[in-house]
C-alpha cells in the first residue's frame, strides 16, 4: 500500500472541469462556423483554418522554446488560430493569416509570459495588425455562394458588406433574414448570425464562457443603436442591421468572453460589457474602419485590471463592514455624549466624563434587573 | 449577500455512511471513580458535571480543547445560545450527523447536562443540509432540541451564527463530546474512543466507525476493507485534511473526523492560470483569490495584507473550482503562515 501513496495538497476532491475541457468546448463551438464557411465559400474555409491553427501551434512551440519553459499543451493557440481566419474574408491570402497569427502569438502572447499573461486579446490584435497592413485585402469581401480556389490567385466577385454601407449612412442591400442566415458578404465566420449565436449559447451553457459580459454588451449596444441610429427607416430594422453587421455577435460571444483579458468578478464583467459597448459604438459611429470591434476590444482590455481593482476596493469595504459600522457608531455616540466640549480640553476631563455615562447605564440596567426580579417574584 | 459571497456546491456522498449505524471496534473500556457515582443523572449539579467531564477526559472534537475547561470558562450571561455542532459540510464526512440520527437519546441527555452547566436561553443543533440531498431525512427535532438545517453552499460553518440574536454570546460544542458526556455521567466511562468516517471510492464498506483513540489508519482501513490499492489516503476532512504516507504509523486522535482512501491523486498542477475568476467567486469570504495567489508567489507581503489575507479560513473552495488545477488554497495558507511568522519576529 505504501509504495503507491502520493502527496497532494488540501482539497482532495476537485472539479472535473479543467482548462483543457473548457478550451475543447470553445474549439467544438467554433467548428460549426467553419462548416458554414465551407457552405458559402467552398473548401478554402477549411484550409484557412488549418493554416491558422498550424501557424499558431508552430509559433507557440517556438515561443515556449524562447522562454525556456516546459511546453504545456492547453489548446489556447488552436483557439487563436481558429478565430483569426473567421474574422478575415474568405479570399484572404494565406500569408495574411500567417502574419496575423505571428503577431498574435509572438507579439501579444509570449513577450508577456505565455498563456494567461497576455494583456490584449491575441486574436483581436492579430486582426488589427492585418487590417493595418493590408486594408484593401482585409476589407474587400467576396460575394457568398461561390466556390473559391484553394490555392493560387483567387478570382472572386467582391461585394459591399453591410457594415461598410452602414458606415456610409446607406441602408444595406440585404434584408434581415439574409443577414441572419449569413448570405450577406462579410468576415468569413461572423456573418452567420444564427449559427454563431447558437454556438455562443452552447459555450455559455457549458460554462466555458460567462453570460454576463455578452448580455450586458449586447443590451447596451442595442440601446445606443436605438438612441443614435445611423440610417433612416424603422428603428427595429436599423437595430438589426447594426447588430448583425460586422462582428458584433461573434465578438460578443467569442472574444469578449476570453477569460485572460476580461475582469474576474461579476460586477467588473457588467462594467466591462457596458463600457466596451460604448467604445465599440463610438469606434463604429465616428471611426473610418468599418470593423471597429477589434480596435475597441484592444482599448477595453487595458481597463480590465482597473475594473478588478475597483471591485476589490468595494469588497474591501464589504469585508470590513462590521468594524466600519462599529467605529462609526462609536464616533456618533461619542459625539452625542460630548457635544460641546472644545478640542483643547479633551485629555483629562473627557476621561472622567466618559466613565460617567457608563456607570449611569450600569446603574439603570441594575435597577431594571431588580425591577424585573421583583416583578417575577410577584408573579410567582 | 450572495452577489459577493458564493461558496461551492459539493456532491456530498454521505448516504452509504448515514443509512447504516455506527460500527464499533472491539475495545476495553476504562472507567473513572468519583464520590457522586451513585447520584442519579437528573440530580447532578453543575460543578459535578464539570468534574465528570474532567475525570472522563472529554475532548471537544470541534476545536480540540478539553470540554471541562470550556464549560468552566464560558460565561453565557443572560440569553446566551448553546450550539451543538453537527454540521459536517465536507463530502464523505458524517460522523457527527450519524450520532444525531442513530443515537438521539444519548445525545439529548448530553446536551441536557451541558445546558445545566451553561444555562443558555436557547439551544439548538446545527446540521448541514445539502440542496441535492433532499431525499435524505434530517429530523426536525432531536429529543426536545430543535435542529437548524444550514443550507447553501460548502463552507457552512460561518452561517451557524445566523440564528443567534444580535449582541448575545454563544458557545459551540461538538456532538461527539455531548455523547461522551452522557456516557460518562451514566456509566462513568472515560472517553477512549472517537467517531470517524471511513469512506472513499476504494473503500468496500464505507461506514462511520467508533475506534479507540490511537488506532492506526491501516487498521481502520482493514476494518472497512479496500477494493484496490489507494493512491491517496487522507486523514481529516476531504476538503481540509492532509495526505499521509505511512498508514501503519499514523494514528487517529479525538479531533480526527475521517479517513478517506481515494483511487487516484490529482498530483501537482500542469496548467497555467488563465484568470477565469472562478476562485474569486467561490471564496466564502469574498477575497480576491486570484490576485492573492499572484502576490503570494511574488512574495509581496504588504499587498497580501492589504488584500486581507488574514481573513482566509483555508476552506479550499478556490482549489476545488480551479480549472487549471492550481493549489491555490495551499499557497495562500503558506503565505498566511509566513506573514504570521514575520509579524512575530517583528520584520513586517
Amino acid at each position: 500500500m505504501k509504495e503507491k501513496l502520493m502527496f497532494q495538497n488540501a482539497p482532495h476532491v476537485r472539479q472535473s472541469e479543467s482548462v483543457v475541457t473548457m478550451m475543447a468546448d470553445v474549439v467544438l463551438a467554433l467548428l460549426p462556423i467553419y462548416l458554414m464557411g465551407v457552405f458559402y465559400y467552398g473548401t478554402r474555409a477549411i484550409f484557412l483554418g488549418i493554416c491558422g491553427v498550424i501557424s499558431c501551434l508552430a509559433l507557440s512551440a517556438i515561443g515556449s522554446l524562447l522562454l525556456r519553459e516546459k511546453a504545456v499543451f492547453d489548446l489556447t493557440p488552436i483557439i487563436t488560430g481558429l478565430i483569426i481566419p473567421l474574422l478575415l474574408p474568405a479570399n484572404i491570402p494565406y500569408y495574411v493569416v500567417f502574419s496575423a497569427c505571428a503577431v498574435a502569438i509572438l507579439v501579444v502572447k509570449f513577450p508577456f509570459g505565455g498563456t494567461g499573461n497576455n494583456l490584449f486579446n491575441p486574436a483581436a490584435v492579430g486582426f488589427a495588425s492585418a487590417a493595418i497592413c493590408w486594408p484593401e485585402k482585409v476589407f474587400s469581401y467576396p460575394a457568398t455562394m461561390q466556390n473559391l480556389e484553394i490555392f493560387g490567385e483567387v478570382t472572386a466577385k467582391t461585394a459591399q458588406s453591410p457594415a461598410y454601407s452602414l458606415s456610409l449612412g446607406a441602408v444595406p442591400d440585404y434584408n434581415v433574414l439574409d443577414m441572419l442566415l449569413g448570405s450577406a458578404p462579410g468576415p468569413m465566420g461572423a456573418t452567420n448570425i444564427l449559427v454563431v449565436a447558437a454556438c455562443g449559447i452552447f459555450l455559455i451553457v457549458k460554462k466555458a464562457a460567462n453570460w454576463i459580459t455578452p448580455a450586458f454588451f449586447l443590451a447596451q449596444y442595442s440601446v445606443l443603436c436605438l438612441l443614435f441610429p445611423r440610417i433612416g427607416g424603422s428603428a427595429f430594422d436599423a437595430l438589426c442591421y447594426e447588430l448583425f453587421s460586422g462582428m458584433i455577435i461573434f465578438g460578443a460571444f467569442f472574444m469578449l468572453t476570453e477569460p485572460v483579458t476580461s475582469p474576474k468578478r461579476d460586477f467588473g464583467k457588467i462594467l466591462a460589457g457596458i463600457s466596451s459597448a460604448i467604445v465599440v459604438f463610438l469606434f463604429r459611429y465616428f471611426g473610418k474602419f468599418e470593423m471597429g470591434f477589434a480596435s475597441a476590444l484592444i482599448v477595453m482590455n487595458v481597463f480590465s485590471p482597473i475594473f478588478d481593482s475597483l471591485c476589490e476596493n468595494v469588497l474591501h469595504v464589504y469585508r470590513h463592514k462590521d468594524s466600519i459600522i462599529a467605529s462609526f457608531r462609536k464616533k456618533s455616540s461619542e459625539e452625542k455624549a460630548e457635544p460641546e466640549i472644545p478640542e483643547e480640553s479633551l485629555p483629562e476631563e473627557t476621561l472622567s466624563e466618559d466613565e460617567n455615562p457608563e456607570e449611569t447605564e450600569e446603574e439603570t440596567e441594575a435597577s431594571e434587573k431588580a425591577e424585573e426580579l421583583s416583578g417575577e417574584e410577584a408573579a410567582v | 449577500m450572495s452577489f459577493f459571497v458564493k461558496g461551492i456546491l459539493l456532491e456530498q456522498k454521505k448516504e452509504p455512511m448515514l443509512t447504516r449505524s455506527t460500527l464499533v471496534m472491539r475495545q476495553e473500556f476504562e472507567y473513572f471513580d468519583c464520590d457522586f457515582e451513585e447520584t442519579p443523572v437528573e440530580e447532578l449539579s453543575a460543578e459535578q458535571i464539570i468534574e465528570i467531564a474532567r475525570l472522563a477526559e472529554i475532548v471537544d472534537e470541534c476545536d480540540g480543547k478539553m470540554l471541562w475547561e470550556k464549560l468552566e470558562k464560558s460565561n453565557l450571561g443572560e440569553g446566551g445560545t448553546l450550539i451543538v455542532d453537527a454540521i459536517d459540510d465536507e463530502p464523505y464526512i458524517s460522523s457527527q450527523m450519524s450520532i444525531c440520527i442513530h443515537q438521539p437519546e444519548k445525545l439529548s441527555l448530553g446536551i441536557e447536562l451541558c445546558e445545566k452547566v451553561l444555562s443558555p436561553k436557547k439551544t439548538y443543533i446545527a446540521m448541514y443540509r445539502h440542496i441535492l440531498d433532499s431525499n435524505f431525512g434530517i429530523p426536525g427535532k432531536i429529543g426536545k432540541y430543535k435542529v437548524h438545517k444550514i443550507g447553501g453552499r460548502y463552507p457552512a460553518e460561518s452561517r451557524v451564527y445566523r440564528h443567534i440574536p444580535k449582541g448575545k454570546n454563544s458557545v459551540i460544542v461538538g456532538a461527539c463530546a455531548m455523547l461522551h458526556l452522557a456516557r460518562a455521567a451514566e456509566e462513568s466511562r472515560k472517553m477512549t474512543s472517537c467517531f470517524i468516517t471511513v469512506a472513499g471510492d476504494v473503500v468496500k464498506n464505507p461506514r462511520n466507525v467508533e475506534v479507540p483513540v490511537g488506532t492506526t489508519v491501516e487498521k481502520i482501513l482493514e476494518l472497512c476493507g479496500l477494493s484496490e490499492e489507494p493512491e491517496t489516503i487522507v486523514v481529516g476532512g476531504s476538503m481540509t485534511g492532509r495526505a499521509i504516507f505511512e498508514p501503519e504509523n499514523e494514528t487517529v486522535s479525538a479531533t480526527t473526523r475521517g479517513v478517506i482512501a481515494l483511487a487516484r491523486s490529482y498530483g501537482t498542477y500542469s496548467y497555467t492560470c488563465i484568470g477565469c475568476g472562478r476562485c474569486d467567486h467561490a471564496c466564502p469570504k469574498a477575497l480576491s483569490v486570484c490576485s492573492l495567489r499572484k502576490f503570494a508567489e511574488a512574495g509581496k507581503f504588504d499587498m497580501l495584507h492589504q488584500y486581507d489575507i488574514d481573513m482566509c479560513m483555508g476552506c479550499g473552495a478556490c482549489s476545488y473550482v480551479c480549472p487549471a488545477r492550481i493549489d491555490v488554497a495551499a499557497s495562500l495558507i503558506k503565505a498566511k503562515k509566513q506573514i504570521e511568522l514575520a509579524k512575530k519576529e517583528g520584520t513586517l
